[in-house]
């Protein structure tokens, strides 16, 4: 009897103990989805083995997964040709990935890798497991790719970003311009002369006027490995007279302390992605680290390619020169390649609004972006995917 | 049994005390979000009897070049940092008497300031600041270090501003610029 009170203690107490071992002893599990030239893969990676099995059921897959040690499930944010999302649920006491499928005319392949454990889906669209031969683009001799060691893994991604689009129109110009709108129509034009020169894919973050997350713009890069992301936008100044091109890169905005753990990272990216993957857990922290400011191993180069981008504006544009800049874009911030963002000229003064709307100079700005990435990859040719 | 019922329920209310101490003392420097809080028409003005006054200088961007411009203003001294701080922000609201720009929305309001352990000027605009700015990545780094390097130029104790907007982060100030971490001064835009 004297013990009665004692006991719905005892009981917290165990419960606490309890959870606080079940909490060490949980397992991360990451999803993560990247499109391929011919594929897309999705990857479920995980510290310790899992159990998995696979079941589909039209435009759906289910992933089951079974541990005996409590899970903690992570995915980020899904943007991919050929997968609508991805969701977390449970069932039965297991828990299971519900791959959404943009159509049910797809085929996959399922296979494993062990220290991490990884479970890799790759899918392909139609029914036919035979992937499209991946195609290459012969007409109009590339000035670089011909000379650019082509990846077996196939043809790599370059991100266009035109600033703004839908309700968000960026900055106006006094005869009523609108930032979205130069920005769109100088990307198709880029996209086009990218695409009649150089054997890349172009991907654009927007090819209409509809509003797109700061965050999605950069998902699409990293979710097609982008060799490079260049967002494109018209200036906008308090000062009616400020006039010109500049071209930016992410500036971290960071304390002296930070600045000192960033270039670490930077000067030892490959080392640390490489240990990042065999490790686990007490690594989770370093990994978000780098995922919120994914930019960051990049300055060096994303500084390079705005050095040659603006000098190219410099030369063909007849604009100011107002040099290369660095400020905290949020839409650089995540993006985990190299990356510039190009303001072509302002369309605060009325003089370069006029030229912005001109289908001419907006041609000429495309040319000249084109010319800097152009010298970009001879610096920089790429290796191929990761 | 019943005595150490009380005994359980003591130490529990003990418990309970200490904790609302604790609570209200760490509010003292980082006091949480109440309606109290949000400062009043008269806040501003000079209490009566002590109108003792500071000079102050404020951080315009000009027509002239790409800088910001020093502007000499008073305001009124004490009695913390905090009151003054908010008192500087108000001014440039306000805006320049001298001709400057004046790259703060004027509809904006300040809604809350306060200032952290670690130097962080927290500071929190009614939503006109991001909704009447007029955007462009131009405008919206001018607004930003007009309030940055006139806050840690003029208080000390002020090492970077983390600007929040309608009490809440906002991501970007008008579709350019970061407001997602704290801004350190920019010496490099001051004009001297």
């Amino acid at each position: 009897m004297t013990n009665t009170p004692h006991r719905p203690a005892a009981v917290l107490l165990a419960a606490l103990l309890f959870s606080s071992l079940a909490a060490q002893q949980s397992v991360t599990v990451r999803v993560q989805v990247r499109d391929y030239p011919d594929f897309t893969r999705l990857t479920l990676e995980s510290s310790d083995r899992l159990e998995t099995s696979l079941t589909r059921t039209g435009g759906t897959l289910e992933i089951s997964v079974d541990s005996p040690a409590a899970l903690r499930l992570q995915t980020a944010p899904v943007s991919s040709r050929l997968i609508r999302s991805v969701a977390w649920g449970r069932r039965e006491g297991r828990q299971v990935l519900t791959v959404g499928l943009k159509s049910s005319d797809f085929t996959y392949q399922a296979f494993t890798a062990n220290r991490p454990f990884q479970l890799m889906v790759d899918f392909r669209e139609g029914e036919s497991a035979a992937p499209p031969p991946a195609r290459e683009k012969s007409d109009a001799p590339p000035p670089v790719a011909r000379t650019t060691p082509r990846p077996s893994s196939g043809v790599r991604t370059i991100v266009l970003d035109p600033g703004h689009g839908g309700i968000e129109p960026g900055a106006k110009g006094r005869f009523g311009a609108l930032e979205k709108d130069i920005t769109l129509a100088i990307g198709l034009k880029l996209k086009a002369v990218i695409e009649r020169n150089l054997s890349f894919r172009v991907i654009m973050t927007r090819d209409k006027d509809v509003a797109v997350s700061l965050e999605n713009r950069a998902a699409l890069a990293n979710n097609n490995d982008a060799l490079l992301f260049i967002s494109i936008h018209a200036n906008g100044s308090y000062k009616k007279s400020s006039h010109g091109s500049e071209t930016f890169f992410l500036s971290l905005n960071a304390s002296d302390e930070e600045v000192r753990r960033l270039a670490y990272f930077e000067n030892t990216q490959g080392e640390l992605e490489g240990h990042l993957a065999a490790q686990e857990e007490e690594q989770d922290v370093l990994r978000m680290i780098l995922w919120d400011m994914a930019q960051a191993a990049h300055i060096r180069q994303s500084s390079r390619l705005a050095e040659l981008i603006q000098t190219e504006l410099n030369t063909l544009l007849g604009t100011a020169n107002r040099g290369i800049k660095q400020a905290p874009f949020k839409v650089l911030a995540e993006v985990a390649c190299p990356a510039v963002l190009v303001e072509t000229a302002f369309l605060s003064n009325p003089e370069e609004e006029r030229r912005l709307v001109n289908d001419e100079f907006q041609n000429q700005v495309a040319q000249a972006i084109f010319q800097g990435l152009v010298s970009y990859i001879r610096l920089y040719p790429p290796e191929g995917g990761r | 049994m019943p005595r150490r019922r009380i005994l359980v329920l003591v130490v529990l209310g003990l418990t309970l005390v200490l904790a609302a101490v604790l609570f209200f003392l760490r509010g003292g420097w980082e006091k949480p979000w109440t309606e109290e809080e949000i400062p009043v028409s008269g806040d501003t003005a000079p209490p009566p009897g002590e109108t003792e006054m500071k000079k102050v200088l404020l951080f315009f961007p000009s027509e002239a070049d790409e800088l910001l411009h020093p502007e000499e203003r008073e305001i009124v001294s004490g009695p913390t940092v905090e009151r003054e701080a908010r008192r500087l922000v108000e001014e440039l609201i306000n805006g320049s008497r001298t001709g400057l720009i004046s790259p703060i929305p004027p509809e904006s309001q300040l809604r809350q300031l306060f200032i952290t352990r670690e130097g962080t000027a927290v500071v929190d605009f009614s939503k006109e600041f991001g909704d009447r700015h007029p955007s462009g990545t131009s405008a919206e780094m001018a607004t930003v270090f007009c309030l940055v390097n006139s806050l840690t130029r003029n208080f000390s104790s002020i090492k970077r501003v983390f600007i929040l907007v309608n009490g809440n982060e906002r991501e970007t100030l008008n579709g350019h610029i970061s407001l997602a971490k704290p801004f350190p001064p920019a010496s490099s835009l001051i004009a001297e």
